[in-house]
């Protein structure tokens, strides 16, 4: 790389300083178990935006998703609309302002609680913390291997060893500070994000001429979709690929299923609309997410398209070839080779803070899932002391787990563990999670039948029948002699799909075929 | 439209721009709704 690794490694040393300062403030300012699960319900608007923001989006949505659109083109920007609209204004709107004013009227600190208290079942909670506790593991996995992977290049420290700094820097403040170290952090790495972005698209427009010739370049260029994309129905990187052909599909089922059912019922962000104090700071967090997220997946989108134009004009390849064949590399390629010096320390800095942000997270959500939903609530039924104490222990058990199976699992199933959680999640958790906030006719029984036909059907058709997982986990191969048991178009259908539309029918048929939750808890949830 | 032939991509563009655009106006025009003792939606 170009910039010298002392210059890295001095700005590296102060924005971790940085860190330790806003992880020192989250554990001054940590005193009750509130504080320490949802910050005590009182923090700022712009902080839980940029926070949620920062969690939402990894390293892995910048470098892949950006190196994706390098590949399929601008269609992605319609991610990136989903982002927005989804993903900020419905959640926050919609979502939001219910989450918090349930969650608060309940107590609730944490997620599988608020499942919990609202449909007066432990199993829910306990389920749903043990859900949590399982599989988010592997998605933390995969963004500690993504971390580790950055450190071990940009800083020339031994892999291993860069796993090992990053956790326990990270676990350090987690541990500590709680939520408000985790969201205190987020905003200054949030901001971070937010100017390497900006520079990155400013950067790239100047040096590409301006915005309107930069795309017409891109355009012009139509002609030189290699002879495999444009027969998957690859009409140019300033086109929707062919209705209906593979390319459309995985874009389409990537934008609508990836984000716009999963992101909803992520429990690490949905337990930041419980940290705030009123719909207020609800509203003016919109303010603040909607461009953040703009600056996010859209510049990633927008600028790893238009590195096509760079590397062409530059070494007349376009950047999947320029990438020697992998997608991932074509973001670092374009950075190290069209940014200078300077910027390439920022973005560096930027891909670091993308990684902690959603780490940090994580490794909060997985340890109060274990420690307070599975542990103190569900088999010690709330008996032993205090919650944060137990779920200061669960942290880094969690995280021994994480850095495991990110040594453990091939990488094979570790590439695919993003979608595995988002599709878990997507399955066991909206139906419920939505007829908590929106359905009063939902019962306790529709809610556990719903969490539990959408978990198992969800682990099935992974393990069973979607090839993506299904062949390298092997378990279908080793039991019925088959590596998948359906074979044709269901091999490739994702798991979310199937499991999510049957969860919600379970959720409302036997709802409606049970008795509906006392009018009185009702109220309490509600109001009267 | 800006240097893009196909509107389902420029569309796209804008919309993201535009969608932006009106979380910024949703943030404004609700500054102030929504205060602790109101259940907002």
């Amino acid at each position: 790389m170009a910039v010298s690794t002392p210059v890295l490694g001095i700005v590296v040393l102060i924005y971790l300083m940085m860190i330790f300062y806003l992880g020192w403030l989250g554990y001054k300012k940590t005193k009750l178990t509130e504080d320490y699960m949802v910050g005590g319900r009182k923090m700022h608007p712009y902080i839980l935006a940029i926070s949620y923001g920062a969690t939402f989006i990894s390293t892995s949505a910048i470098v892949g998703f950006g190196g994706a659109a390098g590949a399929l083109g601008m269609g992605l920007l319609w991610l990136a609309v989903m982002n927005i609209i989804v993903g900020i204004f419905l959640a926050f709107v919609i979502f939001g302002k219910r989450t918090r004013s349930i969650g608060l009227k309940l107590g609730a600190v944490t997620f599988p609680e608020l499942l919990g208290r609202r449909y007066q079942s432990r199993f829910i909670q306990g389920f749903s913390g043990i859900l949590i506790g399982l599989f988010m593991p592997l998605y933390a996995g995969i963004v500690l291997i993504g971390g580790a992977r950055f450190v071990e290049t940009t800083l020339n420290i031994d892999y291993d060893v860069a796993v090992l700094i990053l956790t326990v820097i990270v676990a350090a403040y987690v541990i500590t500070g709680g939520i408000i170290a985790v969201m205190y952090t987020d905003a200054l790495q949030g901001a971070l994000m937010f100017l390497g972005m900006a520079f990155l698209l400013t950067l790239t427009y100047i040096k590409l001429g301006g915005v309107v010739e930069a795309h017409q370049a891109l355009t012009n260029m139509a002609y030189l979709v290699p002879e495999s994309l444009a027969k998957g129905g690859h009409l140019g990187w300033t086109s929707m690929p062919v209705f209906g052909s593979p390319i459309w599909w995985n874009l389409v089922s990537t934008l609508v299923l990836g984000v716009g059912i999963g992101v909803l019922a992520q429990p690490q962000l949905a337990v930041r609309f419980m940290t705030v104090k009123d719909d207020k700071a609800l509203n003016r967090a919109v303010l603040v997410g909607g461009p953040f997220i703009l600056m996010m997946t859209g510049v990633a989108f927008i600028v790893g398209a238009l590195s096509n134009v760079y590397f062409f004009d530059k070494l007349g390849v376009i950047s999947v070839v320029a990438a020697k064949g992998n997608i991932d590399l074509i973001i670092p390629e374009y950075i190290n080779s069209a940014m200078p010096d300077l910027f390439v320390v920022l973005f560096m800095l930027t891909l670091l803070a993308a990684a902690m942000s959603t780490l940090s997270s994580q490794f909060h959500t997985m340890g109060t899932a274990i420690g307070h939903d599975f542990y103190r609530e569900f088999l010690k039924n709330g008996e032993i002391g205090q919650t944060v104490n137990v779920t200061k222990i669960a942290i880094p058990v969690t995280i021994l787990i994480s850095v495991a199976l990110a040594y453990i699992l091939p990488i094979s199933i570790v590439a695919t563990a993003t979608a595995i959680f988002f599709g878990l999640c997507a399955a066991s958790f909206l139906p419920m999670y939505t007829g908590a906030l929106f359905w009063k006719r939902m019962t306790r029984e529709g809610a556990i039948a719903s969490m539990l036909v959408g978990a198992f059907t969800s682990l099935f058709w992974l393990l069973f029948v979607h090839a993506k997982e299904a062949v390298p986990f092997g378990i279908s191969q080793a039991l019925f002699g088959k590596a998948t048991l359906l074979g044709g178009t269901w091999a490739f259908v994702d798991p979310i799909i199937v499991a999510t539309p049957l969860a919600f029918i379970t959720a409302i048929v036997v709802s409606l075929l049970t008795k509906p939750i006392p009018q009185e808890h009702m109220e309490k949830c509600f109001g009267k | 439209m800006l240097g893009i032939d196909d509107p389902q991509i420029w569309i796209a563009y804008l919309l993201c721009l535009l969608s932006a655009m009106g979380c910024i106006l949703y943030g404004i025009i609700h500054w102030n709704d929504g205060k602790e003792n109101e259940e907002g939606c």
